[in-house]
């Protein structure tokens, strides 16, 4: 049986103008296949104009949402024909779902991660709890929450005074357990007396073992470290320019990154490790809550380590071509689009031969954060982190759905410009992205 | 933690060809910070090859040294302490404690490195600390044909000095090292 698109993929909807918003009844809960999805003829909020293009990132996410999606909890039924001329409500219910959920004693992860699905908003910190309840970092019992956050916290950093400690200091610690203190005022004047050293210690030791030789490789390391953080999202005020709490800001990531890095030889750092890091550091940051926001090193550098823990392979050059490594997941990409979208497979990779390497990669490795910009990333890390699926299935999904949104400049364009296009996705309507994203979850009968 | 080679003596190319391959092999640039020299390098090629270990290179003339421009004596600060350079010939009796205590008075600085005997020694008197760190290549000296290459590294951290002697015996590198601290801070001035 030969596969034709579907034909939901052929509707205007998906031309990479955002269009108006698709029906109401679609719903990430819902299990029920979709209605056929032509808004045209029934364009749900019609007076006034599509929340689309405000511009409060938490008012872009609208579109899905509808009051009789959500469980039960929500009580605002009558709210879903209202949320066109207030869109806040919709937000507020949701926040107010998220509130109630998050209060409970034992937080159900199953249900959050439902709510989270469609979207956080960015108000009243709660964008950053659920991400460390969604990264694991928080336990499910709220009782638990101080201890487990004061035992974390406590654990950084004694990384950071045992890890961070220059080889000087190292050997002090290192004679002080084998020779007492000597008492250098007992001569005043003659020969000083010429001591053994400790383990073979010495500042130009090649040993592998040597303290001196892993600091001096590990400088590198930082070094590199250091002219990433410094390159990290320049145009925002929280990470680059002059002010001191971007100085902080960036210290923060360093030390994160070079403590990673120093915990596992086998992966160090690899560029891009500071683009996955910053949009956890900055959501930790902002948390209205003092004492979270203090700790926000801390709990970043282990959402940060839980996170990368799926990943890892990508980072790894060894494994590039290996069947976890980054190869294969991008071969996976290309299946998917080919099963999900022939057509436009064809097109890509055999007519116009643009190898998803040359887009996927950066797409997959680095969770999408340099494609949109920072507030559309928090989004959608919104969904990745929230999917049952994990977030290397989830972003393939998204990624498959960022090739269908465009497919029809894609299929117009020839090599260079279909490359210049993915490499410079143009911007897009995210709830639209993630919406389609979540379509091809269920494979499309044709 | 400031890293600081100190050495002298090479005599290259007229008695040593050049360092030691040991040592060469050990010297590799981005690990040290300072490199201050007692002189008797003695030609120009050496000074490059000491300028591509560390950009901030003291030295102070040696009797045989070609390049007439490097001066007398020096003074370094480096972190807490102060250092002087000179390269030894000039303090009479050659490597008398006394005498080159004088010069420690003179020149006001903690840690003094003086060269020409081509012997390693390591005096403490209630001014400060004299350093040798004798022939990075083994030439022979004025006196003597019987010299050990070697040279020194030191460590410096804050109010401690720990200084790491590397020395070829029998063609095996010998690391011993030194501690000591002390006790006032410098003024800044």
């Amino acid at each position: 049986m030969k596969k034709k698109v579907p034909d939901w993929l052929n509707s205007s909807l998906w031309s990479s103008a955002p269009p108006p918003p698709p029906p109401d009844s679609i719903s990430r809960l819902d299990s029920e296949p979709a209605p056929a999805p032509a808004p045209a003829p029934a364009p749900p909020p019609p007076p006034t104009e599509p929340p689309v293009p405000v511009p409060p990132p938490s008012v872009v996410r609208e579109e899905p949402p509808k009051p009789e999606v959500v469980n039960s909890r929500n009580g605002n039924g009558d709210d879903g024909n209202a949320w066109p001329e207030r869109p806040s409500t919709d937000d507020i219910s949701r926040q107010s779902m998220l509130l109630a959920e998050l209060s409970k004693k034992v937080i159900n992860i199953g249900e959050l991660r439902r709510i989270a699905a469609q979207g956080l908003p960015d108000g009243a910190g709660i964008r950053s709890t659920v991400w460390k309840l969604l990264l694991g970092y928080l336990p499910i019992d709220r009782g638990l929450w101080s201890s487990e956050l004061a035992k974390k916290r406590s654990q950084y950093q004694s990384f950071k005074t045992e890890l961070l400690m220059n080889p000087s200091e190292i050997t002090r610690k290192m004679d002080k357990s084998t020779i007492s203190e000597n008492d250098d005022s007992k001569s005043t004047s003659g020969e000083l007396s010429r001591a053994d050293i400790t383990h073979g210690e010495h500042p130009l030791s090649l040993g592998e073992s040597s303290v001196w030789n892993k600091f001096f490789q590990d400088t590198e390391i930082i070094e590199q470290i250091d002219r990433d953080v410094k390159r990290t999202h320049p145009d925002m005020h929280f990470f680059s320019g002059d002010s001191p709490d971007a100085k902080d800001n960036q210290e923060a990531l360093k030390t994160v990154l070079t403590i990673f890095a120093k915990l596992n030889p086998g992966i160090r750092y690899v560029q891009g490790m500071n683009e996955i890091l910053a949009p956890l550091y900055y959501v930790f940051r902002n948390d209205p809550d003092e004492e979270n926001a203090a700790s926000a090193e801390a709990d970043s550098f282990f959402c940060f380590v839980e996170l990368l823990s799926g990943f890892r392979d990508n980072f790894c050059k060894q494994l590039d071509n290996s069947v976890v490594g980054i190869r294969s997941t991008i071969t996976r990409l290309s299946d998917m689009l080919k099963e999900h979208d022939e057509e436009l497979w064809r097109h890509l990779e055999v007519t116009t031969k643009v190898n998803p390497q040359f887009y996927a990669f950066r797409w997959i490795t680095l969770l999408l954060t340099q494609e949109f910009n920072f507030a559309d990333s928090l989004h959608i890390w919104d969904t990745l982190l929230s999917d049952p699926e994990g977030p290397q299935e989830t972003v393939l999904r998204i990624c498959c759905a960022m090739l269908i949104l465009i497919r029809r400049r894609l299929l117009a364009g020839d090599f260079t410009s279909n490359l210049r296009l993915l490499q410079n996705y143009p911007s897009t309507n995210v709830g639209h992205l993630l919406y389609v994203a979540n379509k091809l979850r269920t494979t499309p009968s044709g | 933690m400031v890293l600081v080679l100190a050495l002298g003596d090479l005599h290259i190319p007229h008695r040593a060809p050049d360092l030691p391959a040991k040592f060469k092999s050990m010297l590799v640039p981005g690990k040290i910070q300072h490199i201050i020299c007692t002189g008797n390098l003695c030609i120009k090629e050496v000074h490059d090859y000491l300028k591509t270990l560390c950009p901030d290179l003291h030295i102070t003339r040696g009797e045989y040294d070609e390049d007439a421009r490097y001066p007398e004596t020096k003074t370094i600060t480096i972190g807490q302490f102060k250092l002087g350079l000179c390269h030894g010939h000039q303090v009479i009796p050659w490597g008398d404690l006394d005498s080159l205590a004088m010069l420690q008075r003179q020149l006001d600085v903690d840690i003094l490195v003086t060269g020409h005997t081509h012997q390693f020694t390591a005096y403490k008197h209630e001014g400060g600390v004299v350093i040798n760190p004798g022939s990075a290549t083994g030439a022979h000296s004025s006196i003597t044909y019987d010299v050990n290459p070697s040279f020194v590294l030191m460590d410096i951290d804050g109010l401690r000095v720990v200084v790491y002697v590397y020395e070829l015996i029998d063609g095996e590198v010998k690391v011993d090292k030194i501690d000591f601290k002390k006790t006032t801070a410098t003024t800044a001035h």
